[in-house]
């Protein structure tokens, strides 16, 4: 039996973009082991670092700033304060690094063979969940722990417990939206990349993870409201363990501008891979 | 290596390539001062690394050292009401930030010093010393950045408070001290992150992160006082501890610090010297091999 091969042009726009990342889903997982590979060859501690890496931060940082500096955690033990900060912030943290470092990364397959680029940035993400699934781990152990030690149920254990989910998927739309316009501007300046680690651990500061929003003094609390992932990380926490305060507005104003961010962030993709790829 | 009699009259030059006679440390640094003027290529180089193929160009220095300064001390400031030793924060942050960042940049540029030069190592010799040496340059882009933020922030408080808070003092002298051990420090450790980075890719990670660690067990954004006296022993141990609490000693008056952790620390920064200068000419050339 023979094959009939049609070569055509791609057909542009954003709506085809999705519809072709549906088509060639399967190439995901392959594309997000790359991914890890590359990123721990010629280490000395290999895959250790995907331990080290989430588990090592939050430990020390419980100790500085829980049992040194009293940080205030809306009357939870710290450690899971933190812990379930942690979990959220690096959905979104982790992920937006490793979808700006998608094409570039992936620049000797682009070069070789055609498949949808748009799929690249997503399955770059993958070890991203790696991540979380590690850390979520330990966050049930943590919680496990805590729980037996003071006798009480630290979850909410309602159906509230949704809008802990609702925050975990924004965060992650976020950081795909933000990725649609990073990794086009990754692939073609170096420096992009740099910029974002330091970019992140300024962002990192400004959101609640280290510290409850409730602690931040009143007149600032409201500009600390414009960033989304304030409000995301709140919402989290709230949704998990009932503590902190719920922002329906600004949740529902966050969900909105994320829609349109990804919207935009497809249809800038949409239109300027074909250009990143074939400048190079 | 340009032997000792190698003679470059005008006419004829004559190149005699010979193996290093002297192996010893004496040897080592005399060569260092033979090429000094290459030191200061590679540090202009260093430094244009920086802001080299970015948009904004040195700005980028600028707003990559400012923004974390005013973010940091209203978040750990304002939000976490860390304690600060009578000052406003803001001055107090800024103050631990100089002698830290002396030694945090300087470090992880200096760990850069043989992986960004290896192209140019597989062509021609330099005294690989040199390398760590002048890619610490870029480090103190930073710091410099700090203090004169500090002397504005002095300055402010001066004319809207009315409070100058760091008073001439031959105390002044002990902040010069703590500065220049702390980048002796760097230096001794770059002597053996460099070697190591030029093998596997994670150390470059593994030196960002531990000092990204060793920061929060520094008194760096608070002050030792926080620490419970039973544990400050333990704080102590950490040989950055006294010349940052030795640099604030100096620059605010009323402060406590301890002379006998600063010449601790003095210690450690010698025998890592002496150590690291050991361990880099010992590896140098199996290193240059493998590249």
């Amino acid at each position: 039996m023979t094959q009939r091969w049609e070569v055509t042009p791609r057909y542009p726009g954003a709506g085809a973009t999705l519809v072709e990342v549906w088509q060639y889903r399967r190439l995901m997982g392959f594309i997000g082991d790359r991914a890890l590979r590359k990123q721990y060859r010629r280490t000395v501690l290999g895959w250790l670092w995907l331990f080290i890496n989430p588990l090592f931060p939050i430990a020390l940082r419980a100790v500085i700033f829980g049992a040194l500096l009293g940080v205030g955690s809306n009357g939870l033990p710290y450690f899971l304060f933190l812990l379930a900060g942690t979990v959220i912030w690096d959905v979104f943290a982790t992920s937006l690094n490793w979808g700006t470092r998608a094409l570039e990364m992936n620049r000797d397959l682009t070069s070789q063979i055609y498949h949808p680029r748009a799929l690249l940035t997503i399955g770059n993400m993958t070890p991203a969940f790696l991540n979380l699934g590690l850390k979520v781990g330990v966050f049930a152990l943590a919680l496990a722990y805590y729980s037996i030690r003071d006798g009480r149920g630290y979850l909410r254990g309602d159906w509230s417990m949704l809008w802990a989910l609702a925050a975990l998927v924004l965060a992650f739309l976020l950081s795909l939206a933000f990725s649609m316009f990073t990794s086009i501007w990754g692939e073609r300046l170096r420096d992009i990349r740099f910029g974002l680690g330091q970019l992140l651990s300024v962002w990192y500061l400004l959101t609640p993870v280290l510290y409850p929003l409730s602690q931040v003094p009143p007149e600032h609390r409201d500009w600390m409201l414009l960033n989304p992932l304030a409000i995301i990380v709140e919402t989290f926490k709230w949704g998990l363990f009932g503590v902190g305060e719920f922002y329906p507005n600004a949740l529902g104003g966050t969900a909105a501008g994320v829609v349109l961010l990804l919207t935009g962030g497809l249809i800038y993709f949409a239109r300027t891979e074909a250009r990143t790829i074939a400048e190079r | 290596m340009l032997g000792k009699n190698a003679s470059l009259s005008p006419e004829r030059q004559t190149w005699v390539i010979d193996a290093l006679e002297d192996q010893g440390l004496g040897a080592r640094v005399r060569e260092v001062w033979q090429y000094r003027r290459i030191l200061r290529f590679f540090s202009a180089k260093s430094v244009q690394a920086l802001y080299r193929k970015t948009y904004l160009g040195p700005w980028w220095i600028l707003i990559r050292t400012l923004v974390p300064l005013g973010v940091g001390s209203f978040v750990f400031g304002s939000v976490m009401n860390v304690p600060s030793a009578g000052v406003p924060y803001f001055l107090f942050f800024l103050i631990g930030q100089v002698p830290w960042n002396c030694f945090d940049g300087p470090l992880i540029r200096g760990s850069r010093g043989i992986e960004v030069n290896r192209d140019l190592l597989t062509k021609l010799y330099v005294p690989r010393i040199i390398l760590p040496m002048g890619q610490m340059s870029a480090g103190l882009v930073e710091p410099v950045i700090i203090v004169l933020v500090m002397i504005a922030s002095l300055v402010y408080y001066r004319v809207y408070d009315n409070v100058w808070y760091v008073p001439l003092r031959v105390e002044l002298l002990a902040c010069v001290a703590s500065v220049l051990l702390v980048m002796v420090f760097a230096f001794s450790l770059s002597l053996w992150t460099s070697v190591w980075q030029a093998r596997a890719r994670d150390v470059r990670f593994a030196v960002r992160y531990v000092l990204a660690f060793w920061m929060m067990f520094t008194p760096v954004i608070y002050p030792l006082s926080t620490v419970p006296a039973n544990l400050r022993w333990l704080m102590n141990l950490n040989p950055m501890t006294a010349p940052i609490e030795t640099f604030r000693w100096g620059m605010l008056p009323g402060l406590e610090h301890s002379w006998g952790w600063f010449g601790y620390a003095v210690g450690v920064t010698l025998v890592t010297l002496a150590a690291g200068v050991w361990h880099f000419a010992r590896t140098e050339a199996i290193t240059m091999d493998k590249m």
